[in-house]
Formats: C-alpha cells, sequence, structure tokens
C-alpha cells in the first residue's frame, strides 16, 4: 500500500474515531435544524384560536375589531373588575379594556395563562388603524375609506431586474442572495479555519511527540505533510456532508411528519424577507396557488444555480483549505509549542479575519471594487467570493480568482514542504522570519 | 565484508559544521560503536544515514551501491529522542509504523504478535499509549524500529530509560540479532555498555573522526604498559632493588599481601618485570591493565 495513502488514512480515521468528532458531527445538524425549525414551530404554536373580551369604557370600539381566522372578538360593557375575572376562568383567553378619556388611547391587556404572540400585534395593529381611522374622521373630516384610496394609489413598489450580457432580464432576489452569501461565506471561514488549526496542532503533536524522526525515516517529509494535509481535508469533508444529510434529513423528517408544518411558515419567511417574497409572487406572473415550502422557495426561485455555488463553495473551500493548512504546518513545524505558534498564525489569519470583518460591506456591494479585490487575493477570495456568488460574478471574475487560488495553492504547499522539512527536526530554538527564509533555501 | 562506507561526508549549517571530511567504514555482521561528546555530530551522521539529510560532500555506499530511498526499508532507526502518538493504541499504532517500513498489515500483526509475546507485553496491545511507563513504550519502540527485519540498525542512545532487567533483555536480543546476521550501530555516552557488547567503534569530536578501529585494536593502541601484580613475603628493601624501568605507580599494603601497580618502561615486557620480582616475592596474582573504553573516550578527546 502507497505510504502517502497509509498517512492520510492515518490521519482520517484517528479523527473521525474521536468523541469529539462525533459529538460535533451530530450536533452541528441538530442545530442548524433548530435553526429552522423552531422559529417555525413557535410561530405556529402561536396560531392557536383565541377569544377575546372587548370591554370599552366608552362604547366607540364595540363591533369594530374584525375576527381572523384565528381570533374571535367579543363585546361587553360593566365594570372591569369583574369582567376582567372572565379571562382567569377561561371563558375567554384575554380581556382587553379600553380605557376612558379623550387624548391618548390606553389599554389593558389581562390574560390568565401567557397568550399567543400574534395576538398582541394583531389588536396592537387593529386597534393602531382604528384609532387612526377615527382621528382622521374626527380631525380632518375625511372619509377613513379615501383617505386608505388615496394612500394606495402613492404607494411606490421597486421591482428590481439585472439584466445579464445579451441586456436578458434575470431575476433577481437581492436580500435572499445577501442571505445566502453571508452564509456560505460564514461557514467557508469556519471550515478553513476549524481544519486548518488541526493540521498545525497535529504537526505540532508529531514534533513535541518526537515521533517525527522515526517517521521520516520511513517516509519523505513532504509525504507525511501531504497526507496530514489530505486526511484532515477528508474529515472536513465527511462532516460537511455529514451535517448537510443530517440536517436535511431531520428537517425533512419533522416535514413528513407534519406536512403543513412549513407551508404554514410562509408569513415568517415573508417577514424576513418581505420585499423578495411578494416580488417572487408578482414575477410569478400569477398568484401562487399553494404556498411553496421553504425549500421549494430556496430551489425554484434561485438565480444562481444551487449545483453551480455547491461546486465553488466546494472549491474555495478546498483550496482556501489547502492554503491555510499547508501554511499552518509549516508554522507548526516551525514552533515548539502552541503558544509560539500564534505570532506565525495571526500575519497569516489576519486577512480572513478582515473578510470576515467586512463581510457586512461586500454584501451589500458585491460588484464593488472592495468586494472585487478580495475576491482576488487568494488570501481572502475563498470568504469573499461565496459572498459575491450568490449575485452573479462575471464569468471572467470567477475564472482569475480561481487561477490565483491554485497559483497561491502551488506556492504555498513548496513553502511548507520547504520550512516543514526543517522545522520538525528544529527544537529549543526561537524562530524568526529570517530563519524561515534561509530555510527556503537549504 | 563492508555494509557501509561512509565517504569523505562533510555537512555544514549555517553557522555550524557539523560534520568536517568523515570516513567510516562499517563491516556486515559487527556491532558498531557511534561515540562522540555531545555536539559531536553523531546525530548528523546518524541522519544521513536514514536519509532524514543529504550530505553537502561526500557519499554513502550502501551494500556497494550509493545509498537510495529504496534502501529505506532495509534499515531499522531508533532515534534519541523517540516519541508515540498519546493517543493511538499501543497495536494500532504498532501497526501503523510497520507498515510504513513497507510490511503489509497482516504480516505486520504476525510479527508484533510475537515481539509483544517475547517481550511480554500482550496485555498492553489495547491500552492507549499515555497509559505506558517510560520504560514500556521504550520497549515498542525497540520492537518497531526491528521489526521489518532490517539489515542495518541504528539505535541511539537505546539503553536511557531502562532499568538493568530490560537494559540486559535489550543487550541479549541486540546481540541475538547480531548472530542473525544484522549489522548495528550503537550511539551512546554508556561507555560500559560499549565495552560489553561492540566489535569496532569510531569516536567523533568537534565533526572530525579522531578514532576509529577494532575495540580490541584501539585497547592496545591506548594501553600504558600498566601491570597489577599482588605479591606476599616480601623482604625488606624491594622498593629499593626494583630495577629503574618498572615505576611502581600504586602501591598498597594488606596484612602481608602488597597490591601494586607498576609501568613498564624503556621497553620491558612482563617477563621482565616477573623474573625480577619472583627472587624477591612470591606472586599472587599478575594482570595487564588495559585502559577503560572511559578512558579511552577522555584521553582521546582531551588530546584532540
Amino acid at each position: 500500500m502507497n505510504k502517502t495513502l497509509l498517512i492520510i488514512a492515518r490521519e482520517y480515521l484517528t479523527r473521525v474515531k474521536k468523541k469529539s468528532f462525533i459529538i460535533l458531527t451530530l450536533l452541528g445538524p441538530l442545530l442548524m435544524a433548530a435553526l429552522i425549525i423552531v422559529p417555525v414551530y413557535v410561530a405556529t404554536k402561536s396560531e392557536r384560536d383565541a377569544k377575546i373580551l372587548v370591554v370599552d369604557d366608552n362604547d366607540y370600539y364595540i363591533n369594530r375589531f374584525t375576527d381572523t381566522e384565528h381570533l374571535h372578538f367579543s363585546y361587553q360593557s360593566g365594570d372591569i373588575e369583574e369582567l376582567k375575572m372572565k379571562c382567569v376562568n377561561s371563558e375567554y383567553d384575554a380581556v382587553l379594556h379600553i380605557l376612558g378619556g379623550t387624548q391618548s388611547t390606553k389599554l389593558n391587556l389581562y390574560y390568565g395563562e401567557e397568550p399567543p404572540m400574534s395576538l398582541r400585534e394583531n389588536i396592537e395593529s387593529q386597534m393602531n388603524k382604528l384609532v387612526f381611522d377615527k382621528t382622521v374622521k374626527d380631525s380632518l373630516h375625511v372619509d377613513p375609506k379615501k383617505f386608505d384610496e388615496i394612500k394606495e394609489y402613492s404607494r411606490v413598489s421597486i421591482v428590481t431586474l439585472q439584466l445579464d450580457e445579451n441586456g436578458e432580464e434575470k431575476e433577481s432576489f437581492a436580500d435572499m442572495n445577501r442571505m445566502i452569501g453571508l452564509v456560505c461565506g460564514f461557514l467557508i471561514y469556519m471550515f478553513i479555519f476549524m481544519f486548518s488549526s488541526q493540521v498545525l496542532r497535529g504537526v505540532l503533536e508529531e514534533k513535541t511527540n518526537r515521533i517525527v524522526e522515526v517517521l521520516i525515516s520511513s517516509v519523505k517529509p513532504f509525504q507525511l505533510l501531504m497526507g496530514k494535509i489530505v486526511g484532515v481535508a477528508l474529515v472536513g469533508l465527511t462532516q460537511f456532508v455529514l451535517w448537510v444529510m443530517l440536517t436535511f434529513v431531520i428537517v425533512g423528517g419533522v416535514q413528513l411528519a407534519a406536512p403543513n408544518f412549513f407551508g404554514a411558515s410562509a408569513p415568517s419567511i415573508e417577514a424576513t424577507a418581505p420585499a423578495s417574497a411578494s416580488q417572487m409572487q408578482e414575477m410569478a406572473g400569477a398568484p401562487a396557488v399553494a404556498e411553496p415550502s421553504l425549500f421549494q422557495q430556496l430551489f425554484d426561485f434561485y438565480p444562481f444555480s444551487f449545483v453551480q455555488l455547491i461546486i465553488c463553495f466546494l472549491f474555495y473551500f478546498l483550496f482556501g483549505y489547502l492554503i491555510y493548512a499547508s501554511l499552518f504546518a509549516a508554522v507548526g513545524s516551525a514552533v515548539d509549542n502552541e503558544t509560539d505558534s500564534n505570532q506565525f498564525t495571526l500575519p497569516i489569519t489576519i486577512p480572513l479575519l478582515l473578510t470576515i470583518m467586512l463581510i457586512v460591506p461586500i454584501a451589500e456591494s458585491p460588484n464593488g471594487s472592495l468586494s472585487w479585490w478580495l475576491s482576488m487575493i487568494p488570501l481572502t477570495s475563498p470568504v469573499a467570493m461565496l459572498i459575491r456568488l450568490p449575485s452573479g460574478v462575471p464569468f471572467t471574475d470567477l475564472l482569475l480568482s480561481m487561477v490565483l487560488l491554485v497559483a497561491f495553492f502551488l506556492f504555498s504547499v513548496w513553502f511548507a514542504a520547504k520550512v516543514y522539512r526543517v522545522g520538525i527536526l528544529m527544537y529549543g530554538k526561537k524562530i524568526t522570519y529570517r530563519d524561515l527564509l534561509k530555510w527556503l533555501k537549504y | 565484508m563492508k555494509l557501509v562506507e561512509i565517504q569523505n561526508v562533510s555537512k555544514s549549517f549555517v553557522n555550524h559544521c557539523a560534520l568536517n571530511d568523515v570516513s567510516i567504514d562499517i563491516n556486515e555482521g559487527t556491532v558498531f560503536g557511534l561515540l562522540g561528546p555531545n555536539g559531536a555530530g553523531k546525530t548528523t551522521l546518524i541522519r544521513i544515514l536514514n536519509q532524514i539529510t543529504l550530505p553537502d560532500k561526500g557519499q554513502i555506499l550502501f551494500q556497494g551501491h550509493p545509498l537510495s530511498r529504496s534502501d529505506i526499508e532495509k534499515v531499522g532507526y531508533l532515534p534519541e529522542e523517540r516519541g508515540l502518538y498519546k493517543k493511538m493504541t499501543v497495536g494500532e499504532q504498532a501497526v501503523y509504523l510497520a507498515q510504513l517500513k513497507g510490511l503489509s498489515r497482516a504480516e505486520a500483526i504476525q510479527r508484533l504478535n510475537y515481539w509483544f509475546h517475547k517481550f511480554e507485553i500482550e496485555k498492553w496491545w489495547n491500552k492507549k499509549t499515555e497509559e505506558l511507563s517510560k520504560g514500556m513504550q521504550q520497549k515498542v519502540q525497540f520492537i518497531v524500529t526491528l521489526i521489518h527485519r532490517p539489515a542495518f540498525l541504528i539505535l541511539d542512545e537505546p539503553f536511557s530509560g531502562f532499568d538493568p532487567i530490560n537494559a540486559n533483555l535489550l543487550k541479549t536480543e541486540i546481540l541475538e540479532l547480531k548472530k542473525q546476521g544484522a549489522t548495528i550501530i550503537i550511539s551512546t555516552h554508556n561507555m560500559a555498555s560499549v565495552e560489553e557488547i561492540c566489535d569496532e567503534i569510531a569516536l567523533i569530536n568537534k565533526s572530525k573522526k579522531i578514532l576509529n578501529g577494532p575495540l580490541a585494536q584501539i585497547k592496545q593502541q591506548f594501553k600504558q604498559n600498566l601491570f597489577q601484580m599482588k605479591i606476599s613475603g616480601v623482604q625488606d628493601g624491594f622498593r629499593d632493588s626494583l630495577p629503574a624501568q618498572f615505576e611502581l605507580v600504586a602501591e598498597a599494603k594488606q596484612g602481608d599481601v602488597m597490591d601494586m601497580t607498576v609501568k613498564l618502561n624503556d621497553g620491558a615486557t612482563a617477563n621482565d618485570l616477573l623474573s625480577a620480582v619472583l627472587p624477591m616475592a612470591n606472586v599472587q596474582s599478575f594482570n595487564e591493565i588495559l585502559p577503560s573504553m572511559n578512558d579511552i573516550f577522555i584521553q582521546a578527546v582531551e588530546q584532540a
């Protein structure tokens, strides 16, 4: 068996068998699924029926509230001290007391058990409208209906239409793109950092253990270096694939168990991205017949092909990781302990940290010059390009960025191999940057 | 027959010269002691023999041809600073290291079983290395070094960290390997063990070879014609009647018995000494004092 393969197998298996790996692999998807399911669940949970008793001291708002699917209003006059007890003995879910007075309107909402979240919002918005209409009528002497019409006329809506090279319209979903870009950029940052650090620790372990001398009397240092880097890369890919699969399994399982679960979540999506959701329906040309599920929305209406995005994600993750892992390995070989490694890893990681700090400006203007440069520089491009990608990147830009990344990868592996070869046998010496440069000449 | 020929090897690092024109031949089937003070260049030479580093000048011949990557599986190396993966189990780790030396998995396991049994450490197979004592780890490392039956073994300070019982076990094993035809280089500061097991030695000091040859020959070279003699019934005036070419270096008297160390000068022989003493005293014991490896080491290094 090829010795590099042996090394890869060891690096991979020892890590995959670790308890921490298994726990993280299982916990990750649970967290991600929870991030998707819990908000939807909370939103659904609040959609239960509620009966509300309205007590108005002025008797103006009697019969003016509109029942919704879940909220039913009743009205009664009388002593509030007596009536408010009705929500305690469960006759009503809540009692709304509109206090008397002319200037401002004050409301008290009594409840026994915590009412659904939407209840308060609904009452608040209904009441706002009612008070507004009353004011319009009383002070401006305008029919509130007329007022609404005027408001409707003067509404402006912007539909964004992106043109491609041939001047053809592309559907654009700026907000959604931005979100996906941010998530991808952050994921790639996390993965690169997590697994490059593992390579550094692995190299350091072998060096401080002194097993490295036995190893390099059997294999070439380069084989050892590459075996470790590739082995850890496979661990990263395994974890990524497992995370994606498990997340889908968990979310899909929930959807299967409760088919209407995500249908009901449509309002919450609209709430997070109101512009894009309404645009989608407008652009579709016809009103949506059935509310699309979250996944359908992602897959069906997405302008940048998902397959493309995943290929690019893997490409940038892989090469970004390879660059950082080989540089980190060089650092790990040059120092004696993890504390010393910081002074060398910091300058390498600053570009990556900087990109993460600039993640919002990049997402805001994915085709600005800052975004362009950051998506070209090899140390920052894995994150920056992934943020830009969903908004559409010219093919030449993508190609240039990829070529630069691969070229820098070749350089960093060459550099790492040189430093590693000398570094792993160097003990008890504080290494300076000058030393590193000297080692390159060996 | 020569197994390894080190020819005019030089190696320097940025600020110092580690090896300066060193040539050593190592004969097949010998236990070869590579000696020298700290920092003399031994480790560099050993790393060159292991192809961990390349010499700047000169070359190494192995079985008559220049040493190459394909010879690596014929070499077994036990470094001075040795370690194992702490979190891996002993067995898994030994199999991995044996595989890196070119053994198949099945073969590795089979041979390891034999050695683990021989060294009575079978029950450690599934333990993590960090649970082992240092001596235990050393055993595992020693096994891993010779598991692929190398023709050429390089042991750097093999006895450090072993208790006397295990050190003995190791010596027996080294001599057994020699009997089976292996050539073994031992680098050590333990001169007593050098005298016990080495056939030939080379002494390196300040990057140069200053001494090389069979142990017995070197001892002859460094002998100072010292003889130890125990005599009784000494007559008065013995000291004065002893001819001048016999120098009394030390003497101690216990009752009637006198223990003396005599240095022979001016080409005098042991027979001359005996015939001079015999008329004056009864000889109880008589033997030549050969210099210990320890003395030779110190003398050679100080002279250089």
